[in-house]
């Protein structure tokens, strides 16, 4: 009989310390591994004056960004460069190297994107010509707004 | 088996069980004796919670209040935050039963005195871990109850204000004082504990626990599983306590600290209610005799208690002179917390919302503000917006948002009526604290038109200026109807009135809202 008695103390002890840590584990890992809140959804931000540009030379646009970061509210700073035809054509590309994320530069004699950090090559449209990088650089939408004047970037 | 035999060899971990869990107690140690246990327990809550808030929280007045806000904000922060606000106060009762319970079974008597010391210096790291904990939500309950604090210290006899400047940090009480105590709260108390609880265990270990009064008959019986199911069973039921207290989260915060308050009451936490009362009746150059004298021979007491109860009799009934000094120690204090709580107000914020924050409301929904403020916006969404800039930057903000936050896109026009503003910002303040209850389109009428007008010179629940007769009982005096007049026409009803006619100002929809409003306050 003692060792019955014995065995359900200890199973009680132990199933005890088990709830109780796991309702711990429970609600201190939801707090520190809960997903961060949905990012604010994608809008258009004025990039440039339609004058600031040049047809068919990619301009470099510093964006400022509010971006919620938990109780945090930044102004980010992001670099595009907009695409101009002279024309109806407009786009933008993002100035982040698709290899290791390193800010492209655009030289205008050899007419391309290089990469300060491991030597990545992307021609006026964003496609590879040298280099590590596995994919062209990012796309981003452009447009006019509505009286014709300011490029707006979609981010 | 293999992994676990391999790892015996290799650690001897099994040993380390057998020292952990086998240890003898003496036959008769029963439910009074689970209360170290509890506090193990409680502290081991505070230890886990508190370091998983610190992946969060941010120890700056800009963003200490902001940072607990959106801890807050989901439902496992919520009740993180709520086990380690209710679990401080759980381990101060029961630091006080486990003291009552080693001072009625004489168990601090020879050879146990440094485990008596050993405990009394965990009391003291306790209560300091209160103090610094309760500063760092940076709201006025915070911030003033600090000032407070830092102004005891200050009593301090020849080195006041070298003390309350370690404790502030700076010259102020401010970004320093946050770091510092914060820094103390998180770091060096939790390492003074963890080193005083392994000496206070090894203690325990080294006489072996005191057992009952009376010797009594019978074998030692080991500690795993007899007495940890007792230990386990009670820190059960406690626990679920606390945990049902977290549930909803820890008391709202207040507003932001604001050092420009002067109508702010502060108010410790109840466990320090008791000596916050005794400063009361020492008034002036004796204030040191409340703030340091009484409690510190008051300590000096406790400290030298295993001398002056001396002997090897441990019943308490063989002790009574010890126990009613002991009694009437414990009946002095509990009264004067009795006392410090009926005495000081709690700032406790009315639940209901004010007419001019309802006024508010309605102007910043007629202003668009939840165009930009909103969850997909490019600024915070109202109820997250940062309040820990004060009502003057809100203001300024609302008056004109581009120049407080340049770049925006097709800023909204500027705003002219300062009433309006004020109400604006009086409305996101409370925001901040308290989702807004939709109200009737009524009400809202009702609370533009108070806030636009009657507040500059009419006092609502509190809020509003002193020039014209309170509002708060307008409906025990006059009927809806006279109200009507008084408003549109005021010399109508009273000859001497001051008050200017709103006739022709106000809609007659407006002066009905009113009117019908304040008919309703008696």
């Amino acid at each position: 009989v003692a060792i019955d008695r014995r065995r359900a103390l200890a199973l009680f002890v132990n199933s005890a310390v088990a709830v109780i840590g796991g309702a711990l584990t429970t609600v201190l890992g939801a707090f520190a591994l809960r997903p961060p809140r949905a990012a604010a959804g994608e809008r258009w931000v004025r990039a440039a004056a339609l004058d600031d540009l040049t047809p068919n030379t990619p301009v470099p646009r510093v964006l400022v960004l509010s971006r919620a970061n938990g109780w945090y509210r930044e102004r980010a700073r992001e670099t595009v460069f907009v695409v101009w035809d002279g024309d109806k054509s407009l786009h933008a590309l993002s100035a982040t190297c698709t290899h290791l994320g390193c800010q492209v530069r655009w030289d205008p004699k050899a007419t391309n994107f290089r990469c300060p950090c491991h030597g990545g090559v992307f021609d006026a449209s964003g496609n590879v010509v040298a280099g590590p990088p596995p994919r062209p650089l990012d796309r981003i939408e452009a447009r006019l707004d509505d009286t014709g004047t300011n490029v707006l970037v979609r981010v | 088996v293999k992994v676990l035999d391999w790892l015996q060899a290799r650690t001897g971990f099994r040993d380390a069980r057998r020292v952990l869990l086998d240890e003898e107690l003496p036959p008769g140690t029963g439910w009074f004796f689970t209360l170290g246990s509890v506090l193990l327990a409680l502290l081991g809550v505070q230890i886990l919670t508190g370091a998983f808030l610190t992946l969060t929280y941010a120890p700056t007045p800009d963003h200490a209040y902001d940072s607990i806000r959106y801890i807050i904000s989901t439902t496992p922060g919520r009740i993180v935050r709520g086990l380690h606000h209710y679990g401080s106060s759980f381990i101060v009762i029961a630091v006080v039963l486990h003291m009552l319970r080693v001072v009625a079974f004489g168990s601090y008597k020879s050879p146990r005195e440094a485990t008596w010391l050993s405990g009394l210096a965990l009391f003291g790291l306790i209560l300091a871990f209160s103090l610094t904990g309760y500063l760092l939500p940076w709201d006025q309950r915070a911030y003033w109850a600090t000032v407070v604090t830092i102004n005891i210290a200050k009593l301090t006899p020849l080195a006041g204000e070298f003390v309350a400047g370690i404790l502030r940090g700076g010259a102020t009480i401010g970004a320093l004082t946050l770091t510092r105590w914060y820094s103390v709260h998180v770091i060096f108390l939790p390492l003074g504990l963890i080193a005083l609880v392994v000496l206070h265990l090894v203690l325990m270990r080294r006489h072996g626990i005191s057992g009952p009064v009376r010797a009594r008959d019978g074998v030692p019986q080991a500690f795993y599983p007899w007495q940890a199911a007792r230990d386990t069973a009670v820190v059960s039921v406690v626990l679920t306590v606390l945990a049902a207290f977290a549930w909803n989260g820890a008391p709202p915060l207040e507003a932001p600290a604001d050092p420009s308050d002067a109508t702010y009451v502060p108010r410790p936490e109840w466990y320090f209610l008791g000596l916050f009362q005794l400063l009361k009746y020492f008034p002036g150059k004796w204030e040191v005799f409340g703030a340091m004298v009484v409690p510190g021979l008051a300590a000096l007491f406790l400290v030298l208690l295993p001398w002056i109860d001396r002997g090897p009799e441990r019943h308490p009934r063989k002790r009574l002179a010890v126990m009613s000094v002991v009694a009437a120690f414990f009946i002095a204090v509990a009264a004067l917390t009795a006392l410090g709580w009926r005495d000081s107000p709690s700032n406790r914020v009315t639940s209901s919302w004010t007419l001019r924050e309802i006024g508010g409301r309605a102007f910043v929904e007629a202003a668009g503000c939840a165009r930009c403020h909103a969850p997909t916006g490019i600024a915070d969404p109202l109820e997250q917006a940062s309040t820990s800039r004060g009502p003057e930057w809100l203001a300024g903000h609302v008056i004109d948002p581009e120049m407080i936050a340049p770049g925006l896109r097709e800023p909204p026009p500027p705003r002219r009526d300062e009433r309006e503003v004020a109400a604006m910002v009086a409305y996101v303040q409370r925001l901040s604290r308290q989702p807004f209850i939709p109200v009737s389109s009524e009400l809202q009428v009702a609370g533009k038109i108070f806030a636009r007008y009657c507040v500059g010179c009419h006092k609502l629940d509190g809020d509003g200026g002193t020039e014209g007769p309170d509002l708060s009982a307008a409906g025990s005096k006059r009927d809806r109807d006279t109200l009507r007049r008084l408003i549109a026409d005021p010399v109508s009803v009273n000859s001497d009135a001051e008050m200017p006619a709103f006739a022709k100002r106000l809609t007659p929809q407006e002066l009905d809202a009113i009117a019908a409003y304040l008919a309703a306050k008696k």
